[in-house]
This record gives C-alpha cells, sequence and structure tokens, in this order.
C-alpha cells in the first residue's frame, strides 16, 4: 500500500500559521498585479471566490477584493517541507518527493514497527498537526496513482482509504479527466467519443484506446482499471532525473519551444546540483499531437551538472529533431541519467568550468533564496 | 585511358590513399578513387574524405594511354590485394565502365564522372617550411596521444603547429593533459604562424611517415595544410578556432624534482595500475627522499602498492593521478632517463627527459 500526502493550501497555510492576525482573511501568495504576477497558492477563504495557483493576481484580487496578498517567501516553505520530510522519515526511508508539499510514502516495510499501514498514515497526518500546526490530506491505495487521487478526494483534511477489492468501484464515477495524462486535449477527444467517467474508459476495448491514443492508450487502459504498476523511487536512489511538460494547446512555434526546453533544463540540472549528481547521459523527449514519442540522448565523455553543458546537448538534439520530424509538438521532456559520480580529475584550462560553476551556484542560491526562477536565462523570459 | 602495371607496384599507392576511404559514406563520390594518366605515363591516384585529401603518384614502365575516370576505391584495393602475386593488371576505360584484366580474371567497374570529385583548393601564398620526415614523425608520436576526441570544444580535437623561422613545435591536449614537442625546421618566417591540424589527418599523416631523414614540404596556407613526400601528397583543412594558451599551464615553479629511470618506473605505474578504478583510472603517489610509492585500489577492494627507488631529495608530496595519462607520457618520452616535477596536490605535474626541454608533458592530477 502506498500512502500519498498533500499539504492543504501549502504556502498560505504557513503564512497563516507565521502571522495569526491573517485568521479568517482570504490569503493569497503570489506576484504582484502590476507586475504581471501570477498566485502560487490561496487558503480556501479565498479559494471560495473562484481563486486558484497560476490565475493573474489582478484577477484573483478582482474576483477577491479583500483578499490579503502576500509575496511568496521560498526559504520558509522550503525549510517547513524538511520538517514534513523529517516526519515522513521517521515512518519510512522510501519517500518519492513531487514537490515542495506532498509526497509518495512506501511503508509496506515499516508495517511491523509502526502499525497497519492505515495507522501510520493516520499518525502522519496528525503528527504534522501536532508538531508543525499544519492540515495535510492522505490518501492510502494500492499503488501510486490511487493514493494520488484519494488525497484529492476530500481536500481539505482530506483521509481517504482505497482498499484494492474497492478500487474499480473507487474509480468508476470519478470523471475522466482524473486519469493521469487526461488534459484538455484528451479530455475532449474523450468527450467527443461519449466518454466522460472512468467507467466509460474502462468499457472501451483496450485496441480502440491504442487506436486513438497509441502507447498512451495502454497506459489509459491500465489506469482505468484502477493499475499503476510504479513505485516509489527515493530521489538518491534515482537512475534518472527528468522534467517534462505538456501543453495545454500544442505548440509550432520553434522559438517557443526552445524556451520551455531551456526551463527544463535548467529545473533539471538544479535537481542534479542539489543532489549532488552528475550525468553523462541526457536525454530529449518529444510528444506529438498524435501521441507518437521519441527519446534522442547523447552521453558524453565525462558526467556533468552544469545548465550549460547540459543546454548544448539538448539544444542540439532538439535542432536535430526538428529536422527530422513534423511539429506540432504536445510534449517536451528534459532528462540526465547515467550518474557516475563527478569526475574528480582536474582540468588544465579551469577557467571556463570555474566561471559556469560560478554562475550555476549563484543562481541556484538566489533561486532558492527567492523563489523558482527568480533568476533565469534571458531567453526563457517570454514564457510566462 | 589505358595502363598496364604490375600488381606490387599498383598496390603500393593504393594502400597509401586508401587511409581515408570509409566504407559507408554518404556521399558516393567519396568511396571513389580518382586515377588520373598524363603525357608522361604518370599514374596518380587520388580520395578525399573532404577533410583529408591524399595523393600518390607512380611512374609507369610501359607507355599508357592518358585520361582520367573514378571508380570505387575499395572495389580496386580488394581485386589488386586478392591477385595472385606478380600479377601484370591491365585497365581500360570504356564509355562509363572500366575493365580490369589479369591473366583469367576480368573485372568490369562502374564509374563517376571526374567533374564530380571534390577539387583541392589551390594553397595561395603559404608559408614553405622544410623538414625532415625522421623529425616530422617525431614530433608528432611524441605529441598525438593527447588530443581530445570528439569534444565539444572542437579545436581540441586536433594538433597546434607553431612555426617560427628555425622551430616547429606541436602540442596537443585533451584538457586534462598536454604535450609539447620542438624540433629543427628552416621557415621563410619573421614571426609565428599557428595552425590547428584536425585529429583525422594527425593520424593518417603520421602512419604515412617513414623514419629517415629525406626532406619534406609542409606548406601552410590559410585553410590548408600540404604536406609532400616521397610520391605523396597529403593536404588536410585546418580546424576554424583558437587553441587555449597552453603557455599558460606550463608549471613553472616545479619545487619537486624527481628523477627515475624511465622503464622501470612505467612498468611498476603499469603493474598498479591493473587494480585501479576501471573508469577514473585513479592512481595515489607518494613522494620520499629516495623513493615513490604508488598505490591503487578499487570498488573490489583490492589494492595494489609499488615502490620505485628514485633520485630525490625534497618534502613528502601526495598527489593522485590518471595513471593512463602518466604511462602515456613516460612512453612517448625516448630517454632512459625521466625527470618529473611537481610542486603541490593540486597542482599539475610536469614529465620530461632528464635534462632535455624539447618534450613536455604536463598532466593535471586527479582528487582521491
Amino acid at each position: 500500500m502506498i500512502i500519498h500526502v498533500d499539504m492543504d493550501a501549502f504556502f498560505a497555510s504557513v503564512e497563516e500559521r507565521e502571522r495569526p492576525e491573517l485568521v479568517a482573511h482570504p490569503v493569497i501568495v503570489g506576484g504582484q498585479p502590476g507586475k504581471r504576477g501570477v498566485v502560487c497558492a490561496a487558503n480556501y477563504r479565498a479559494r471560495k471566490f473562484g481563486v486558484h495557483s497560476a490565475m493573474p493576481t489582478a484577477q484573483a484580487l478582482r474576483l477577491c477584493p479583500d483578499a490579503v496578498l502576500l509575496a511568496p517567501r521560498m526559504a520558509l516553505y522550503s525549510e517547513v517541507s524538511h520538517q514534513i520530510r523529517s516526519i515522513f522519515e521517521h515512518y519510512t526511508p522510501v519517500i518519492e518527493p513531487l514537490s515542495l508539499d506532498e509526497a509518495f510514502l512506501d511503508v509496506s516495510a515499516s508495517q511491523r514497527l509502526h502499525g497497519h499501514v492505515s495507522e501510520i498514515a493516520k499518525k502522519i497526518k496528525q503528527d504534522i498537526k501536532d508538531e508543525l500546526k499544519l492540515v495535510a490530506s492522505v490518501g492510502v491505495a494500492p499503488n501510486m496513482f490511487l493514493a494520488k487521487i484519494a488525497s484529492d478526494l476530500e481536500k481539505p483534511d482530506g483521509f481517504v482509504i482505497v482498499e484494492d477489492e474497492n478500487k474499480q468501484a473507487f474509480l468508476d464515477p470519478l470523471p475522466v479527466s482524473r486519469l493521469w495524462g487526461v488534459g484538455k486535449v484528451t479530455l475532449g477527444l474523450f468527450n467527443k467519443m461519449g466518454v466522460y467517467k472512468i467507467r466509460d474508459v474502462r468499457e472501451l476495448t483496450t485496441e480502440t484506446l491504442q487506436q486513438h491514443f497509441g502507447k498512451h492508450g495502454l497506459r489509459l487502459a491500465e489506469l482505468s482499471r484502477g493499475v499503476d504498476k510504479r513505485t516509489v523511487t527515493p530521489e538518491h536512489q534515482a537512475k534518472s532525473i527528468s522534467n517534462e511538460i505538456t501543453f495545454a494547446v500544442d505548440l509550432e512555434d520553434k522559438r517557443i519551444l526552445k524556451m520551455h526546453l531551456l526551463q527544463l533544463t535548467e529545473q533539471v540540472a538544479w535537481r542534479l546540483r542539489r543532489k549532488n549528481l552528475s550525468g553523462r547521459t541526457i536525454r530529449l523527449k518529444v510528444r506529438l499531437s498524435d501521441f507518437s514519442t521519441f527519446s534522442r540522448s547523447v552521453t558524453l565523455v565525462e558526467p556533468v551538472q552544469s545548465t550549460q553543458i547540459i543546454w548544448k546537448a539538448i539544444s542540439g538534439l532538439f535542432d536535430i529533431f526538428l529536422s527530422e520530424k513534423n511539429l506540432p509538438i504536445r510534449l517536451l521532456g528534459v532528462g540526465v541519467c547515467g550518474f557516475d559520480g563527478l569526475s574528480q580529475q582536474q582540468n588544465l584550462f579551469s577557467d571556463e568550468t570555474q566561471a559556469r560553476q560560478e554562475i550555476d551556484k549563484v543562481t541556484d542560491e538566489i533561486n532558492e533564496r527567492f523563489g523558482p526562477a527568480v533568476l533565469r536565462r534571458g531567453s526563457t523570459t517570454i514564457v510566462p | 585511358m589505358k595502363f598496364k602495371i604490375q600488381r606490387e607496384s599498383i598496390l603500393k599507392p593504393l594502400n597509401i590513399v586508401s587511409g581515408v576511404v570509409e566504407r559507408r559514406q554518404t556521399l558516393p563520390i567519396l568511396s571513389n578513387i580518382l586515377l588520373t594518366i598524363d603525357d608522361e605515363s604518370i599514374l596518380s591516384m587520388t580520395t578525399t574524405d573532404l577533410e583529408v585529401e591524399l595523393n600518390s603518384s607512380i611512374q609507369l614502365d610501359e607507355v599508357a594511354e592518358p585520361g582520367e575516370i573514378t571508380i570505387p576505391a575499395r572495389k580496386l584495393l580488394d581485386i589488386c590485394r586478392t591477385l595472385p602475386e606478380g600479377a601484370m593488371v591491365e585497365m581500360t576505360l570504356k564509355g562509363d565502365k572500366v575493365t580490369l584484366k589479369s591473366g583469367k580474371s576480368r573485372f568490369i567497374l562502374s564509374t563517376l564522372p571526374v567533374s564530380d570529385f571534390p577539387a583541392t583548393e589551390k594553397l595561395k601564398n603559404p608559408l614553405e617550411i622544410t623538414i625532415s620526415q625522421n623529425n616530422l614523425k617525431t614530433v608528432i608520436a611524441r605529441t598525438q596521444f593527447a588530443m581530445a576526441q570528439q569534444d565539444v570544444r572542437y579545436y581540441l580535437n586536433g594538433l597546434l603547429l607553431e612555426v617560427s623561422a628555425n622551430k616547429l613545435r606541436a602540442v596537443a591536449t585533451d584538457g586534462h593533459r598536454l604535450s609539447l614537442c620542438d624540433t629543427e625546421v628552416s621557415a621563410e618566417i619573421s614571426d609565428v604562424k599557428n595552425v590547428i591540424v584536425p585529429r583525422k589527418g594527425v593520424i593518417e599523416l603520421h602512419r604515412l611517415l617513414n623514419d629517415n631523414d629525406e626532406n619534406v614540404a609542409i606548406s601552410l596556407g590559410t585553410n590548408h595544410i600540404r604536406v609532400e613526400f616521397e610520391d605523396i601528397v597529403f593536404t588536410s583543412k585546418l580546424v576554424d578556432g583558437r587553441f587555449p594558451d597552453y603557455a599558460r599551464v606550463l608549471p613553472q615553479n616545479v619545487d619537486k624534482i624527481v628523477y627515475s629511470d624511465r622503464e622501470t618506473l612505467k612498468q611498476a605505474l603499469t603493474r598498479a595500475s591493473i587494480l585501479s578504478n576501471e573508469k577514473y583510472r585513479g592512481i595515489r603517489i607518494q613522494l620520499k627522499t629516495g623513493e615513490i610509492k604508488a598505490l591503487a585500489n578499487n570498488p573490489e577492494l583490492e589494492e595494489a602498492e609499488e615502490i620505485i627507488d628514485v633520485d630525490y631529495d625534497g618534502d613528502d608530496l601526495e598527489i593522485g593521478f590518471n595513471v593512463n595519462y602518466i604511462i602515456d607520457a613516460l612512453s612517448a618520452i625516448p630517454t632512459n632517463e625521466v625527470q618529473l616535477g611537481f610542486s603541490d596536490s593540486n597542482s599539475s605535474c610536469l614529465v620530461q627527459p632528464k635534462d632535455d626541454e624539447t618534450c613536455k608533458y604536463v598532466v593535471m592530477p586527479m582528487r582521491l
């Protein structure tokens, strides 16, 4: 059984805890409306007015004029995130964080010590409440996919257990958009086919799904039956580090696509450096609008973690890809694997390497202190 | 075009020029060899991969019918190679086919027009340099192993040639180690000229050079280098890039100088390297009065220790290296006695023949 823990309105709740005077006010954490800022998080009182994350702050304040607008304090949230992680670590070492405020836990090996999985889940939720004065929603289920749905179902302050024998009854009535990988485009296709609930997907044959969605269709067939074979992978054991992005609308503009790629590269390189990992193999993943998916990779002489070098490889691979295949593109991904540890060989002409390391170090420090992507490479700035 | 030649006579130039013919060519003409016969019955053969061009010629014994054509190089080589010793080969161009006859064998080969064959640029106002074959072969042999391979810093994938009035210096580096070798030349030049010869050209040229003291004529153009010796003309494009300032990384203040017998040191390091990490090849070197201790271990927790008696009377030092880099340098040095200079465990090591400044090897350490 897998536990998924998802903090409720995390940034906003941390702010409320830090400033008791905010209690009973709608709270929005986000950028300045005059500077085209967006909402990072909103508490539930603000959400009642229709405010949600990623919405422009200006729009949010029109919906909810009484809201208190706070600038994000990433360093603080990151610190609280570490405290949450230490609570998890009390129960299991098998933790896969998805972001600052959510994580998967596999406690199969800890049940003898800490009791049944549902008891452990309850304890974790209670520990977060007692020690950190924060509320988490928790899902317990036979696999990662179901656990994530379960934690979301009764938010805020949710606690949902899905037993293996009940999983189909649990899934069937849910809207098809609950399936992973079903965004606007897929949803539109499903609706055209008269498919609205997960039950409707399950009743389609695997062949039909494969016809419409390719390989992704096979995955949808599995998910609709509550099958998810992925296992919780702690990051320090990760064999690769990758980030990907699915676009709301398929993209054709090569310039914009490259900006997204550069952003992904920055994220991946930052994660590598944070984990002190270096990889030799750089991989580009591209999915076209017809769901055909391509992977292109290059293996370098030495393991790397520098944004600039990974970008050199990725942009080169992307240029080759563009010369071979037709757009538009639905998904882009950047990954690094082949972790051998950093080669300890010193360089004769070290000025170049040192300059790259300095840039990465300063960028990382600023971003960790003031929030992700406060500082980024010039050519990514058109992407909001 | 029609000519007759003995198998052995055609094989010699064929073997010389076939070095740059690749089996899988994207451009069909690049797998062909250009054959030309002039009015003096000289048979000339040319091949190219667009970066390196090789040409070799031979005077035919019998009067031949002049002409020119291109035919598949690899097939011609394989046919001539497998003919019996001493066989006579007769080749005739008829229409767009070449017929090759020898004894009871007959082959008809396809051709491509000569106009398709990539023509070489004429070198404009080249710098002319004269050097002996021996010396040129030696400077390449003593430096080429340190060239980078497929590095993103493309200017490292080649050999730097630095020419002044009476000195030719070759420098190669992959960013971890550097090799440098000087030799005497005569050149009509008042300042210094630098060119980078691409890796493939360097390896090919080294293969073709012989150990004799006949003169070699080198011509350096803006974009090409041409080397002429015996019946061979080697032409290569130059790498368009700036080689790093190598002089800056030649260690100036090595204060710990070790003198050692080259072969003894090399053999000891080679033995110790067997138990170093297969990938990183790390080895720990400990300097003490009168000895070098070399230590290696690997992930299987196996260990090697070698003690080499040397002439050293300085402070103790512990430093790590990729053992292959040191062994490469020791292998390239011609003298029996070598000199290793160190300063501290984070600075490069300078390896050179004892009391000889003509070749130098710089190796950066590893953190162990």
